[in-house]
């Protein structure tokens, strides 16, 4: 908890809020946000980067290309991304730390591998930094069309996925070691959903002086050689991973598998290999939990964004307490398993967004007590104004309703 | 009411610069050292970076906040310093600006006459042509022109250059130090 000028509460829940104290020795750079995903990649112990080049994701591969080699990893430029994500996933098997990174006209195209890496339970880290669509709208220009993709990233159904999304450069760096985490405790794909702002953007970063002194908080892989492989019916994570080419006798299969990873078409395997991929997450959520709020005590109206778009929206929100409204401020850093939790009170909600269609508005809609309370104000290749979003914060706690302002959609029916 | 206030509010705590032109002149490194050497002394730094896809001749533009706090919003609505290589960017921003407008006579022909106190005129690609005998070092005599203008620590500054830019140091330093000794920037500073 920490005060902030305007004398509200701000409160960030994220492992990392603790990481920053406890780590205080460093270097200050000037960089970008590519730079930190990078450094946090290779703080987490990832040693493989595969993947295909793509704006805003493609600094990424360039440094990862130039620091693997350095921490004796390996680097491979893959044909396209699904054979980027394919060679990510066989490098876990084989027992190092993978990661690779796109933007959505590439990530639409790994759905196939996700479905794999998930059934199997594989350890990946996926970054998509997303521009503004649709398809490959503008390269330079952010977007937040990947919510529900990202959600599911696969077809079949029968899977839960984690995701987060970082907002700054040194959130970059943090979320990246933290996404690492998850999944090797999770034993799945864990997606950062970062974006062109924030990918792109340089800002004051700071790394820790020694990776090796980040034991403490990184999670380090560890190798699963002997029965079960995949422990049915059961929701327990922090499993070790599975290791191929040991002499385990492991199998590693798109079809519904045994505990030895064995095709099978039983319907109890089918329903206790559904019941752990599901489970392992939902009965693990607070695990996964990472928000940032400000002023919720008395908040009338909450306006709810993440990514780069909360980065005006919470300024926004500043600018609307200094006019006399009780707005609150609520930044969701990890989007799925969708938080529920937090739309708890009865207020008003301003969901900000980078898209004209609506995507994270339809969640709060479903999870707030009253759907007639949630706004939307979309915004289409560009951040929000300051003065925007204190605008419809005022006219949303004073009229119930959003203003007329060029170039924003409130429309979500 | 409302209008001024959101105007007036970020400018307690945040400076706003903002730095456009063509791709090639070096728009990006300015802003990049610029930062660092704030850093350098303590402060917080965004810099958003927009450019066309070329590699040169295309549209850039930095927009950098510099605080003592954290900077939420990274996006320049009220510049302080505004930055000028290009005609195009002059049109296009300068109303964004409340503060000076430092502008290179050779790309930018034609000035707002109405608010001539806030424009210096530094003639960065001319100097840069006579005595460096290349228009690549315009940026940095733009940038010793901003580090006096903007009353920021001269030393630090060529500290961060030499930290960004790998090569051609003894040029660099000469475009800063020629930009920061002009007569028309230091009557203004």
């Amino acid at each position: 908890m920490a005060i902030i000028q305007t004398g509200v509460s701000e409160k960030l829940v994220a492992p990392w809020a603790e990481w920053a104290e406890r780590y205080r020795e460093g270097r200050r750079l000037l960089e970008a946000g590519t730079y930190a995903l990078t450094e946090g990649a290779i703080a987490a112990g990832c040693r493989v980067f595969a993947g295909y080049p793509i704006t805003p994701a493609t600094d990424i591969a360039e440094y990862m290309s130039k620091r693997l080699p350095q921490v004796g990893g390996y680097y491979m430029q893959a044909e396209d991304e699904l054979a980027g994500m394919h060679m990510c996933a066989g490098a876990s098997l084989g027992g190092l730390k993978a990661m690779t990174a796109t933007s959505g006209p590439g990530y639409t195209l790994m759905h196939d591998a996700y479905g794999w890496a998930i059934t199997n339970e594989i350890p990946l880290v996926v970054v998509d930094a997303m521009r503004v669509g649709p398809i490959s709208g503008i390269t330079g220009a952010p977007g937040q069309g990947e919510f529900y993709v990202a959600r599911y990233c696969s077809h079949g159904g029968n899977i839960e996925t984690i995701v987060l999304s970082p907002n700054s450069v040194q959130e970059s760096f943090w979320l990246t070691i933290d996404a690492f985490n998850l999944a090797e405790r999770f034993r799945t794909v864990v997606t950062i959903l970062t974006d062109q702002v924030i990918s792109d953007m340089f800002e004051d970063l700071f790394l820790p002086r020694d990776y090796a002194e980040l034991g403490g908080i990184v999670v380090p892989r560890r190798h699963n050689l002997t029965m079960p492989f995949y422990p049915l019916n059961s929701d327990a994570i922090d499993v070790p991973p599975n290791i191929v080419g040991k002499g385990t006798g492991i199998c590693v299969s798109a079809y519904t598998h045994t505990e030895e990873g064995y095709d099978i078409e039983a319907m109890e395997a089918q329903w206790a290999q559904t019941y752990r991929l599901v489970n392992k997450i939902r009965h693990h959520r607070e695990e996964i939990l990472r928000y940032e709020a400000v002023g919720l005590e008395d908040a009338e109206v909450i306006a709810v964004a993440y990514g780069a778009a909360s980065r005006t929206v919470k300024t926004g929100v500043l600018e609307a307490r200094r006019r006399g409204v009780k707005a609150g401020f609520l930044r969701l850093i990890s989007l799925w398993p969708f938080a529920d939790e937090l739309f708890e009170r009865d207020a008003r909600y301003l969901v900000c967004e980078l898209n004209y269609d609506g995507q994270l508005v339809r969640e709060v809609m479903r999870a707030a007590p009253d759907k007639r309370k949630v706004h939307f104000m979309g915004k289409s290749g560009e951040l929000h104004t300051v003065a925007e979003v204190a605008t419809a914060l005022e006219g949303v706690a004073r009229r119930g309703s959003i203003p007329e302002l060029p170039y924003i959609w409130t429309e979500v029916r | 009411m409302a209008g001024t206030e959101t105007k007036e509010a970020p400018a307690k705590t945040r400076t706003e610069i903002l730095i456009s032109g063509f791709g090639g002149q070096g728009v990006i490194r300015m802003g990049q050292i610029l930062g660092l050497c704030a850093i350098n002394q303590g402060h917080r730094v965004t810099m958003l970076k927009s450019h066309g896809t070329e590699t040169r001749g295309g549209y850039v533009r930095a927009q950098l906040v510099i605080s003592p706090e954290y900077v939420d919003s990274p996006v320049v609505e009220n510049a302080d310093v505004f930055v000028a290589f290009s005609a195009p960017a002059y049109k296009r921003f300068h109303e964004l600006c409340r503060g000076k407008i430092l502008y290179d006579p050779e790309m930018v022909e034609e000035v707002r006459s109405d608010v001539p106190g806030r424009h210096v005129e530094v003639p960065a690609t001319a100097l840069a042509k006579e005595r460096l005998g290349n228009v690549l070092f315009a940026n940095m005599i733009m940038l010793g022109a901003l580090t006096r203008l903007a009353g920021m620590d001269f030393e630090a500054m060529k500290r961060a250059m030499l930290a960004v830019i790998p090569r051609f140091h003894e040029e660099n330093l000469k475009a800063l130090d020629l930009g920061y000794q002009l007569d028309a920037v230091a009557r203004r500073a």
